[in-house]
């Protein structure tokens, strides 16, 4: 009951969240010269340049303005990408498919490995591996994501060879069906698996550099919450029960050090979604990242308006479905302000 | 220093009917400034079926003797400096026996009540799953047996399965397996018969309604309520020795009462014996046949309750029992110990009690009175009543209760 | 993470002797940050790399008429490190990467110290504003912070560049545009916490006005998280522009780290490792060093608040 009440209210609040988000990114829209900009060109005259700013409502007041846009995303139109030469929501699908791929296999290395690395540490508070996980973490934060891209390209691509750049051959992933676009998980509806393989070769360097500063953070937050976990007397009472370390840490500690760690894996999915700007630009991902380091670079304002917007969007999301978890998984929590 | 003590057992006490003893317990802690010894050579007997309080203030070391039975000290901060802790018919020593044969007897022979039940029941598990854990751990025979399920024949998968069930070590994959058909009965009949342990277990301690609250998780749960939980998780295994650590300080004065009735209860049905830790004396006078007092790291007074409450002999132990409000006091005559326990980084070798005690005399300050007994079962560590004989009269503390002047 | 408090303990001097238990306070907190090995390394890599850049003219000839801007060498291109008058080696438009270091510190000091600034002041009065006058004046600028958050930080500093169009000014705007809004939420919290306490009170009865007792006594106590947040910030605001200007949204030919890796970034598959390396190097190293000690400045400041990022 309580924690219904607390989900409506998160929920009521979303929308106004959206609407603000959205005016953020209207008015950056403004902040950078006329948007009709790759409409016009020297040759028209003045009559013509008036007639296309009032086709586009431009000769309105804002909030007009910001009424007519702002009804154009909500029907899907979220204007002409000049970088892919083609309606924003028409290109829209293929890059958010191949965005996905990548940021659902790096949060999976760095939800496993974090959480194994911040137990592993946490059970071993002030020893060797905690040390040297706590260096692992540290640094996490500190890395830019695109030197440790270009440190894994040189190491692993340009010297050893062992992976490749780039997104899976078309020809191998011509050869099967592609119902979710999803390169690994069409191969693996196909039963394919040198396309499953040549995949998962592609996807690694990838996935391993958008999921290290997540790892880090995940692996810290796990630690310190075990740690606290473990000097609960509900440990102690567990072994007084006789139950082996192994069981006393995965039964008991671990469980309950999970729940404020769950709160930082949904921060870390803003980490993934920023670094993949960088992790595509480097490895050449033809994602949603890309795009809009493309158009970042080009001045392709719908395409930049409409990433932003859907990111913060996402982001909001995934925040409002991490904190319902939490409060379901701690039913101790005390909801409210 | 301090020499080794024997232990202090009364005379008609034979070897057999000793079920634990303490000897010359020490553990200390790395600290900032040096090492805390916060026990510092205890020892003491727990005979069969007896109750037994240890009683002293915060910080005296009760707590980490108690917790010293079950090796849950943590080591570090903790050092384990000496001595030892026998235990049961075969003496087994429970500071240095290996790690497998410690887990057999936690919860099973030696349990363990713990000072917050709020704190010490896990918040994510309900209560069937925290009380099955005990049953699993030690009983996965019985559990079997309940269940009408005989893994004694030849060993199959299914049978590894089952057992393992029972003995609730079944990993994600094995409880998809026993999720199907062929072994679905024969896991649901170990469940009930789990269940119906768990609702034994707690119908004992007076919990209405046991089928009921083994599905509630604690924080669902009163404070009195969750130490009947944790009772009934305690004697589950009908433990030869129970470690209660101040089990009613958290819970209001009302609820206290009838969680002490329930102990002893218990106690006297099954034989079981207890170390009872409190720091109130009004408590211990109710439930325990003989009280031992603790002061910094030490025990000072040994003996049966009643003769220590009548005739406290050391100084703490009358300035304790004056700090005790009694019907027979008048309002207002409350008096407490002047002074706080000295620190115990790497003491001298003084009586512990010297900065307080209101009989202070010279040879207090240069050496450290040995726990000696008086007379049957009743000994004390003090220079008022163990004069050494190598020192002058005039330097030895003399009677006469100056404190209460 | 809108819902999740922020805990912010705060001690609370006595009214007659505050300014004295503060200053005892700040030299035993001194001690304390000393004792952390690791916020010893950081705080000497944040001396290296401070001297690097206040010296830089003195370390390398300055290029003119821009410092700023690469020196050009056309007759050695791509040279490998260790060659003789570039002992990091070019790039393949022939800028020496040790000058790109060197000047690079500077750039990235100059971006960070403006930034933080900047942010600061603006989260400080926004948050204070919040935080004292409190009921809608609170409630529309906290649901203003919200929306802010609720935009990721590279991105949202990404589009504000982007539409603000390529230079490193504008980078610098982005930045300050998107990290005022920590400041001001401590601020709020902090303001929020102090007003409960006793000795605001005190003051009040005393009669101070409401001003004297902001600056006299809230401010004070609400500076230690910020003081945390910007240490991070310094490090973090060098991370996030060195990641806008890799993207390209810095002049070209500047002398900065992000200009440089992303310059280099070409030549790897060549072999041509290092244009890259060492400039990332000391974005990496920048970084950590205001980490290092931003850390171990909150493990003593507030040891209860564990802020992620």
């Amino acid at each position: 009951m309580q924690i219904r009440d607390y989900v409506l209210r998160r929920l009521l609040v979303l929308p106004l969240l959206i609407v603000g988000t959205s005016i953020i990114v209207f008015s950056l829209t403004r902040i950078g010269g006329s948007p009709i900009g790759i409409y016009l060109s020297h040759e028209m005259s003045q009559d013509e340049v008036a007639q296309l700013e009032e086709r586009f409502h431009l000769d309105d007041p804002l909030p007009v303005q910001y009424l007519f846009w702002a009804s154009g995303v909500v029907r899907g139109d979220l204007g002409w990408s000049g970088v892919a030469a083609a309606p924003v929501t028409q290109v829209f699908p293929t890059k958010l498919a191949a965005s996905m791929e990548l940021a659902i296999a790096a949060a999976i290395v760095a939800v496993v490995l974090g959480l194994a690395l911040g137990t592993y540490a946490g059970a071993r508070r002030n020893r060797l591996p905690d040390h040297l996980t706590r260096v692992f973490s540290i640094s996490g934060a500190s890395m830019p994501l695109f030197w440790f891209a270009i440190l894994l390209l040189i190491v692993f691509w340009v010297n050893l060879g062992w992976f490749p750049v780039g997104r899976s051959d078309a020809d191998i992933y011509g050869r099967i069906a592609h119902p979710t676009g999803l390169y690994t998980v069409d191969a693996l509806l196909a039963g394919d698996f040198a396309a499953l393989r040549d995949a998962l070769w592609h996807l690694a360097l990838p996935a391993i550099t958008l999921g290290y500063g997540a790892t880090a953070i995940i692996a810290r937050m796990m630690r310190s919450s075990l740690v606290e976990e473990l000097q609960e007397d509900y440990v102690d009472a567990a072994r007084a029960k006789g139950l082996p370390e192994r069981l006393v840490l995965k039964r008991h500690a671990r469980r309950n050090a999970l729940i404020p760690t769950v709160t930082v894996i949904g921060l870390t999915f803003g980490f993934l979604l920023q670094g993949a700007v960088v992790a595509e630009i480097i490895f050449q991902w033809p994602g949603l990242g890309r795009w809009m380091a493309d158009a970042v670079l080009r001045g392709d304002q719908a395409t930049i308006m409409a990433y932003v917007l859907f990111t913060s969007v996402l982001f909001l999301f995934v925040n409002l479905a991490v904190d319902v978890v939490y409060a379901y998984l701690d039913r101790r929590v005390v909801l409210g302000e | 220093m301090t020499l080794p003590q024997p232990s202090m057992s009364p005379a008609r006490a034979t070897a057999t009917d000793v079920i634990a003893s303490v000897t010359d317990l020490r553990v200390h802690f790395r600290a900032k400034g040096g090492t805390v010894h916060a026990v510092d050579g205890v020892s003491f007997d727990i005979h069969d079926g007896e109750t037994l309080g240890l009683v002293g203030e915060t910080g005296c070391g009760k707590s980490v003797t108690a917790r010293s039975f079950l090796r849950l000290v943590p080591m570090p901060p903790g050092i384990a400096a000496g001595g030892s802790i026998t235990f049961g018919p075969e003496k087994t020593d429970l500071t240095t026996v290996d790690d497998r044969t410690l887990r057999s007897i936690r919860g099973d022979r030696i349990a363990m009540i713990f000072q917050d039940p709020g704190k010490a029941l896990n918040p994510a598990l309900n209560v069937r799953d925290q009380i099955a854990e005990v049953f699993c751990e030690h009983r996965t025979d019985d559990v079997l047996d309940r269940a009408g399920i005989d893994v004694s024949g030849q060993p199959g998968p299914g049978r590894q399965l089952l057992r393992r069930r029972a003995a609730g070590r079944s990993r994600l994959h094995e409880r998809m397996v026993l999720a199907l058909p062929p072994l679905r009965g024969r896991r649901r009949a170990i469940e009930d018969a789990l269940d119906g342990m768990i609702a034994d277990a707690l119908a004992e301690t007076h919990i209405p309604n046991p089928r009921k609250v083994m599905d509630r998780y604690p924080h669902e749960l009163s404070g009195g309520m969750r130490q009947r939980v944790m009772i009934a998780q305690a004697l589950a295994c009908n433990p030869d020795l129970l470690i209660a650590d101040e089990p009613t300080t958290a819970l209001d004065v009302t609820v206290q009462a009838r969680i002490m009735e329930l102990i002893a209860d218990l106690k006297a049905r099954r034989r079981t014996s207890v170390l009872y830790i409190s720091h109130d004396l009004s408590l211990v006078r109710r439930i325990c046949d003989r009280v031992a007092v603790m002061y910094a790291g030490r025990i000072v007074e040994i003996g049966p309750t009643d003769r220590v409450l009548a005739e406290p002999l050391h100084p703490y132990t009358r300035g304790l029992l004056a700090a005790v409000p009694s019907a027979s006091q008048r309002r207002g005559e409350l008096v407490a110990i002047e002074g706080t326990v000295p620190e115990l980084i790497d003491p001298p070798p003084s009586c512990r009690f010297v900065g307080r005690c209101p009989h202070a005399a010279p040879a207090c300050e240069r050496r450290d009175p040995v726990l000696a007994p008086i007379d049957d079962g009743h000994a004390v560590a003090c220079f008022l009543h163990h004069p050494p004989e190598d020192v002058a009269d005039d330097d030895l503390p003399t009677a006469g209760w100056a404190g209460r002047s | 993470m809108a819902d999740i408090p922020r805990r912010m303990p705060v001690t609370v001097p006595t009214v007659d002797s505050a300014w004295r238990v503060r200053a005892r306070r700040w030299r035993e907190l001194l001690g304390s940050v000393l004792a952390n090995p690791t916020t010893v390394v950081g705080l000497v890599l944040i001396v290296g790399m401070l001297a690097v850049a206040l010296f830089a003219p003195a370390i390398t000839e300055p290029n003119t008429p821009d410092p700023y801007q690469m020196p050009r060498d056309w007759g050695a291109l791509n040279v490998p490190p260790g060659s003789p008058g570039h002992i990091l080696g070019t790039t393949n438009t022939g800028g020496d990467v040790y000058y790109g270091i060197i000047w690079g510190a500077r750039t990235s000091l100059r971006l960070s110290i403006i930034v933080v600034s900047i942010t600061v002041v603006v989260g400080v009065a926004i948050g204070s504003a919040a935080g004292f006058i409190g009921g809608k004046v609170d409630e529309i600028l906290m649901r203003i912070v919200d929306v802010f958050l609720s935009i990721p930080e590279l991105i949202f500093a990404l589009a504000i560049a982007a539409v603000l169009g390529p230079s490193f000014r504008n980078i610098i705007l982005a930045l300050a545009v998107v990290f005022w809004v920590k400041y001001a939420r401590i601020m709020r919290a902090q303001i929020i916490h102090v007003k409960d306490n006793d000795y605001v009170d005190a003051a009040r009865v005393i009669g101070d006005s409401r001003l004297r007792i902001y600056l006299k006594d809230v401010l004070p106590n609400s500076i230690t998280p910020i003081i945390v947040q910007a240490t991070l910030d310094m490090g973090h605001i060098v991370l996030v522009g060195a990641t806008l200007s890799f993207i390209g949204l810095a002049e070209a030919g500047l002398a900065e780290w992000g200009v440089l890796v992303s310059e280099g970034q070409a030549g790897i598959s060549a072999g041509r490792w290092w244009a890259s390396t060492f400039p990332g190097l000391m974005v990496f190293l920048w970084a950590l060093a205001f980490n290092l000690v931003g850390d171990g400045l909150r493990d003593v400041l507030d040891p209860r608040t564990e802020t992620a990022r």
